[in-house]
């Protein structure tokens, strides 16, 4: 493979507030049950063997730094490179819906600097893929472009999504928003170390825009490429593709593309295996490690330690970490975040048009 | 290295001959058991919550899957690390470990550079949860010389037994070997607490008994006894089970199951940790029963599993039957294929149709070794 390192955006902050990220940063809001949603673009660089990966911080980063730690579980524990933590934007000076935000590329110039690597493979934190970088490094030399980006054509409409104005391959413009057929963004990219080095000092004064944004009357000088991403990739920047995406993840198609291909790592706790009691009934679920199950799950994903008592039934939701559902509770169509006791006889009921999310616990 | 109060020292070496096929490529405290653990997880956790940070693991049997496993020990957050202890060879030639007592004495070298007050003898092979730190307490306390972990078993299979006979203080008076009239049903579990520097003298004459099988149970004990030494049991009163067989190691694993189970894996104050890969949480397909079972991540279950134990990454197929039994993990249940009272070894295939074990009590229960085929009997 090309000699690379690795930068994830982890600061990526929503435009629109919602209840699963007032808590917690975007990148480590949990997927699946058990993973966060950090651990794709991590899983995905340590994959192609990128050894030196740059993390740049929220600035509410506890739950972020609580997960990744020294990044043993993506073996970046090491002598030579490793996990580098950076610092983003202070509150107050973020800016919400930017990926790149040029000032926080630019705080951060010296990781560039005292690397050696030819190239730079950067992610943002909002999508679910398991990506082969090497298909990208190799496109990115053939076809000599200055900048490499990840695309895919849009399958919804989706306001959080970004999306390039592409001409036979090469990127004339960029909008923020995708309607179907667009050429969407998966906010990954590859650039040369040089030419990133090179853009952050051409933009110096306007390092209060996306990077792309920047690039936007450039387009003609640098050359951006698109690269056609076949795999499956959902975003989750809001509740219902965060739902949606979840719910993908009950087709095993789609988890044997995504997690056995190449495996996707996260932090590693020490659960029980989860536990079924006579009177359980499971069918299309998702049931993480030391959970118990003695009532109706149907449709649905369950996080780490999830309880769903006697008589309790769950229905096409996900329950987060941590949650007990009483006896004779309910929920359905519903997101209910961490630690949340849903009493017994309460129902907690939303629509497939509108999830209702209960906020943690 | 830095002076410890206690150094543990765990034998895995054993083959567990009468697991048969389970053991034929893996060391017995490497089995895989409870879903996700490995046999070995359970004394490893107990010594990393009872605050013993060092652990020689003495290994010689198949011991590449358990090195492997084992790594540097930071899975059980042993601080001090693992250090693996497989026999060795020297100027004057080397050997096998040729008892218990034996496979410690070759490593003596290991105790005195870690110099310890005390060393705690562990088996890799047993299933128990037990705070060794109190034991170490009730050793200091007796000011004892030798403390030995005992259980009260019935007495209708204490003769089964190494039994301690000891005196209202828990002062050892008599050690009988597996007697025809028990004198007492205290059992002894294999583990020990000796003072350092006896082991350390006793062992090296130990060494130089010819007549000796170099066995802590069969000699060293006996002969600490017969020298009036200060013996002492500790009577230990929670879940304990050696699965040396294919029945027990069965039965064991039901014993996880239900809803108070009588081992209880889910005790939060008492973690069992172990090293495992991240696989995805559990997946259950649209016509899936799942019925009284611990399941691990990774399994995908599009048939039946009805009281069974069915670890990570195995697979039960459309259709498909698990009842009674235990899947190691990478099992695969092929799609209409019945698995009964049995135990299904790791990343191996029943075929597609096949029936495997029998619903007859009778029988004894069905297995297989790890990565084999079970077809249709031709």
């Amino acid at each position: 493979m090309a000699k690379a390192i690795g930068l994830i955006t982890a600061n990526y902050s929503t435009k629109f507030p919602s209840p699963l990220t007032d808590s917690r940063p975007a990148a480590s809001i949990p997927f699946l049950g058990r993973y966060r949603a950090v651990d794709f673009a991590l899983s995905n660089m340590v994959n192609c063997g990128i050894r030196t990966v740059g993390m740049v911080m929220p600035y509410n980063y506890r739950s972020l730094i609580d997960h990744v730690g020294s990044g043993r579980e993506w073996e970046l524990t090491r002598k030579g490179g490793g996990l580098f933590i950076l610092p983003g934007s202070a509150f107050g000076t973020s800016r919400t819906g930017s990926r790149f935000l040029l000032r926080d590329l630019a705080h951060n110039k010296i990781f560039l600097e005292r690397d050696t690597a030819e190239l730079v493979a950067v992610s943002a934190c909002n999508w679910i893929y398991n990506v082969d970088y090497n298909d990208l490094f190799e496109a990115h030399k053939a076809s000599g472009a200055d900048i490499t980006v990840l695309t895919q054509a849009a399958r919804d409409k989706d306001v959080d999504v970004c999306s390039f104005e592409v001409a036979d391959g090469r990127v004339k413009g960029v909008k923020h928003g995708a309607v179907f057929g667009d050429t969407a963004f998966l906010d990954c990219f590859v650039i040369g170390r040089e030419k990133l080095l090179e853009l952050l000092d051409w933009y110096a004064a306007n390092d209060y825009l996306d990077l792309f944004e920047a690039l936007a009357g450039d387009y003609d000088r640098v050359n951006v490429q698109a690269f056609d991403f076949e795999g499956y990739a959902a975003p989750i920047f809001n509740k219902d593709t965060y739902f949606k995406a979840n719910m993908d993840m009950l087709d095993p198609k789609i988890t044997h593309e995504l997690f056995s291909v190449r495996p996707i790592k996260t932090k590693a706790h020490d659960n029980q295996p989860a536990k079924f009691i006579t009177g359980a009934k499971v069918t299309n679920s998702r049931i993480s490690g030391s959970c118990r199950v003695a009532g109706t799950v149907t449709n649905s994903i369950l996080g780490r330690g999830v309880v769903v008592e006697k008589g309790a039934v769950v229905n096409n939701a996900i329950i987060m970490q941590g949650c007990t559902i009483k006896s004779g509770a309910t929920v359905e169509y519903a997101i209910v975040d961490r630690n949340n006791v849903v009493p017994e006889g309460t129902e907690i009921k939303g629509t497939e048009s509108a999830i209702f999310i209960k906020d943690k616990g | 290295m830095s002076k410890k109060e206690c150094l543990a020292m765990l034998l895995a070496g054993g083959q567990g001959s009468r697991l048969y096929d389970l053991t034929k490529d893996v060391a017995k405290p490497a089995v895989s058991f409870g879903a996700k653990y490995r046999i070995i997880d359970f004394a490893l956790s107990n010594c990393a919550n009872s605050g013993i940070n060092s652990v020689g693991v003495l290994t010689q049997y198949r011991p590449y899957l358990l090195h492997s496993y084992l790594g540097t020990g930071t899975a059980w957050n042993l601080e001090d690390g693992i250090a693996i202890l497989p026999p060795y060879a020297t100027q004057k030639g080397g050997s096998w470990y040729a008892g218990t007592a034996d496979a410690v004495t070759q490593n003596l070298e290991y105790i005195e550079l870690n110099d310890p007050d005390y060393v705690i003898i562990l088996s890799g092979d047993a299933l128990c949860r037990m705070d060794y730190a109190d034991m170490l307490a009730t050793h200091k306390k007796n000011n004892a010389d030798l403390t030995i972990a005992v259980m009260a078993v019935p007495w209708e299979d204490a003769s089964r037994f190494g039994l301690l006979v000891a005196d209202e203080t828990g002062r050892i008076t008599e050690f009988q070997e597996k007697p025809p009239v028990p004198k007492s049903n205290l059992a002894s579990m294999g583990i020990y607490i000796f003072n350092k520097q006896l082991l350390v003298d006793e062992l090296r004459l130990d060494a130089e008994d010819p007549e000796s099988e170099h066995d802590f149970g069969g000699n060293i004990i006996p002969k600490l006894l017969a020298d009036g030494r200060r013996l002492y049991t500790y009577e230990f009163e929670g879940f304990w089970r050696d699965v040396g067989t294919i029945a027990s190691f069965h039965e064991t694993s039901m014993e996880l199951l239900g809803e108070k189970p009588s081992f209880d894996l889910y005790a939060k104050d008492f973690p069992i940790m172990s090293n495992t890969l991240s696989y995805p949480p559990a997946y259950f397909g649209p016509d899936a029963k799942v019925d009284d079972c611990i399941v691990g991540n990774g399994t995908k279950i599009y048939g039946d599993a009805i009281h069974s134990v069915i670890s990570i990454d195995s697979v039960i197929g459309k259709g498909a039957v698990v009842k009674d039994s235990v899947l190691l993990p990478g099992a695969i249940v092929k799609d209409g294929a019945k698995v009964i009272n049995a135990i299904v070894g790791e990343n191996s295939t029943i075929e597609e149709g096949v029936e495997f074990g029998s619903a007859d009590e009778g029988k004894d229960y069905a297995f297989c070794g790890n990565n084999v085929v079970i077809g249709k009997e031709e």
